[in-house]
């Protein structure tokens, strides 16, 4: 009665000749990317795990629509982008999530030293103003938070943060500058 | 260029790395490049905290594996066939259940009322109010009462009953046989209150003679010479002299828990023909004790002006009605000054 799954009907490389050939190359390379950027959105180890996970399952499902695999990137941060926004605005339980989840401690975010040749007031304050970053992107509405976070942590250009979030490069640059706006308010505010 | 850049277009600078000519500027220029790095200095460690951040986990995650085959029940056909007789019972069962209670959680869990509930929980602390608690003076407290059947032998010496905050049987010898209903007696007075100790078996008045057994010359219950079901010789279900229960003499003080009466009616005091024609003016100080129904009584001058005033004033105030002073909530007998003015226009 019992059935093996087969071994093609789960294969570990995809079909000859499309640019996906090397799926697992491609969750290597790019899995820590995508981790941290939906890490850094959520803030929460659980959910940008999950996240992770159904990122990379969509894009096996979907790795036809893919055309060359110098854009694998960018296409993959656009499916973890998509992600995160529908995991924030899904339904009712997200009252739940929000009560019980279990935040990344922004200590940790902290926790690094910038510089070993800075002084341990300079570290200080560094790891102060870093802190508030992270809690100005918090705040952020999400589209803002997304373009923040691909723009100043993962180094995206302009242009493809546009292609990613399927907004014109002009209002990523909009989104960009409000973002900016409100850490400049909150580190000045800090500075006084 | 030797205008400085606006912070707008510093912001500017920063977004867009192809802005060649601000950010030749900024290279150039050393107030603009310290303004644009007191942002961009944050968030190149932010960058960094970020990444670390990311690395940090990394080490604990799973690598993609090689898929494995697994034993899976196809289709539900297949699962079904699996299971024979007992067992199928029993599955069919379990699987029920289980989806009952998912069902269940899903259902408390999304209702909004639930939720609510969660929201609104709040931890409660239980505050000292130690400080705000009202204190009642020792010497705040007045009053008195008496009693009697009209014995012809004076109040014999005797203990006071329990003190409590509602008579219902004044403190009696008693004549009745055999009550079908038996309460204690009781005196209206505070239960902190300094009361006189006598070790006697029988009720009566600390203070009297021993002698035979009596309720005194008093009336309407109670015993000693007053009147109202207390002990004493004034009125009411206290003890000693005075008035309206509680023990001490005298009435009731306005404050430590007693309020003030308020005038309901007032008339206004004549002038005296002398001081008239002596165009004479002033203020009159009078004492009033203002009765449980409002009433004043015992008006007595306190600073007098002369002139026929004094008398003018008393025979206004005796016409005034008052809403009567309380104490927890019940009407007291309180005493009161009043201040009464003459004043020629």
């Amino acid at each position: 009665m019992e059935r093996a799954v087969s071994s093609d009907a789960v294969p570990a490389t995809v079909g000859s000749g499309g640019p996906l050939d090397d799926f697992e190359g491609l969750f290597e390379q790019y899995r820590p990317r995508i981790y941290r950027f939906i890490l850094a959105s959520l803030r929460n180890n659980e959910s940008a795990e999950n996240l992770t996970q159904d990122c990379f399952v969509r894009a096996y499902l979907a790795r036809d629509q893919l055309r060359s695999a110098s854009s694998a990137g960018t296409w993959l941060m656009q499916i973890a982008a998509n992600l995160v926004r529908s995991h924030e605005t899904s339904g009712r339980l997200k009252f739940w999530r929000r009560t019980l989840r279990a935040d990344i401690d922004l200590s940790d975010a902290g926790d690094w030293i910038p510089d070993r040749q800075m002084s341990p007031e300079q570290v200080a304050v560094a790891k102060q103003q870093v802190e508030k970053i992270w809690k100005v992107a918090a705040r952020l509405s999400g589209k803002q938070r997304t373009v923040f976070l691909l723009r100043y942590a993962e180094d995206m250009d302009l242009l493809e943060i546009a292609t990613i979030t399927g907004m014109k490069e002009g209002t990523v640059k909009t989104h960009l500058f409000r973002a900016l706006k409100s850490v400049r308010a909150a580190l000045e505010d800090q500075r006084k | 260029m030797s205008r400085h850049l606006s912070s707008r277009q510093i912001l500017e600078c920063l977004i867009d790395a192809d802005d060649s000519d601000g950010l030749q500027h900024v290279h150039e220029c050393a107030p603009c490049r310290a303004e644009m790095e007191s942002i961009a200095g944050p968030l190149t460690w932010f960058r960094a905290s970020v990444h670390h951040l990311g690395d940090a986990s990394q080490g604990q995650h799973p690598r993609l594996l090689a898929p494995q085959p697994v034993p899976v029940w196809g289709t539900w056909s297949d699962m079904w066939g699996g299971l024979q007789g007992q067992g199928r019972r029993a599955g069919a069962a379990s699987v029920l259940i289980h989806a009952s209670l998912i069902a269940l959680l899903l259902l408390i869990g999304t209702n909004r009322t639930v939720q609510q509930i969660v929201r609104d929980q709040v931890q409660l602390i239980a505050p000292d109010i130690a400080p705000y608690r009202p204190t009642v003076k020792k010497d705040a407290m007045h009053g008195g009462g008496g009693g009697g059947d009209r014995s012809p032998t004076p109040v014999s010496k005797g203990k006071l009953p329990k003190l409590a905050n509602k008579q219902f049987v004044p403190p009696m010898i008693s004549h009745v046989e055999n009550p079908k209903l038996v309460m204690d007696p009781t005196l209206i007075i505070q239960p902190d209150a300094n009361i006189p100790k006598v070790d006697t078996p029988n009720l009566g008045d600390p203070l009297a003679k021993s002698g035979l057994a009596s309720n005194g010359f008093g009336s309407g219950g109670g015993m000693g010479s007053g009147r109202g079901g207390g002990i004493g010789p004034g009125s009411g279900p206290g003890f000693g002299p005075g008035s309206g229960g509680g023990i001490g003499g005298g009435v009731y003080k306005i404050g430590g828990g007693v309020s003030a009466p308020s005038i309901l009616y007032k008339v206004e005091p004549e002038y005296s023909e002398e001081a008239r024609k002596a165009k004479f003016q002033g203020t009159v100080l009078l004492y009033v004790e203002v009765d449980e129904k409002g009433n004043p009584r015992n008006i007595r001058v306190i600073r007098p002006l002369g002139l026929g005033l004094d008398q003018k004033a008393i025979e206004a105030v005796e016409k005034w009605k008052f809403s009567p002073g309380k104490k927890d909530g019940k009407p007291v007998p309180v005493q009161a000054q009043i201040e009464v003015n003459f004043r020629l226009l």
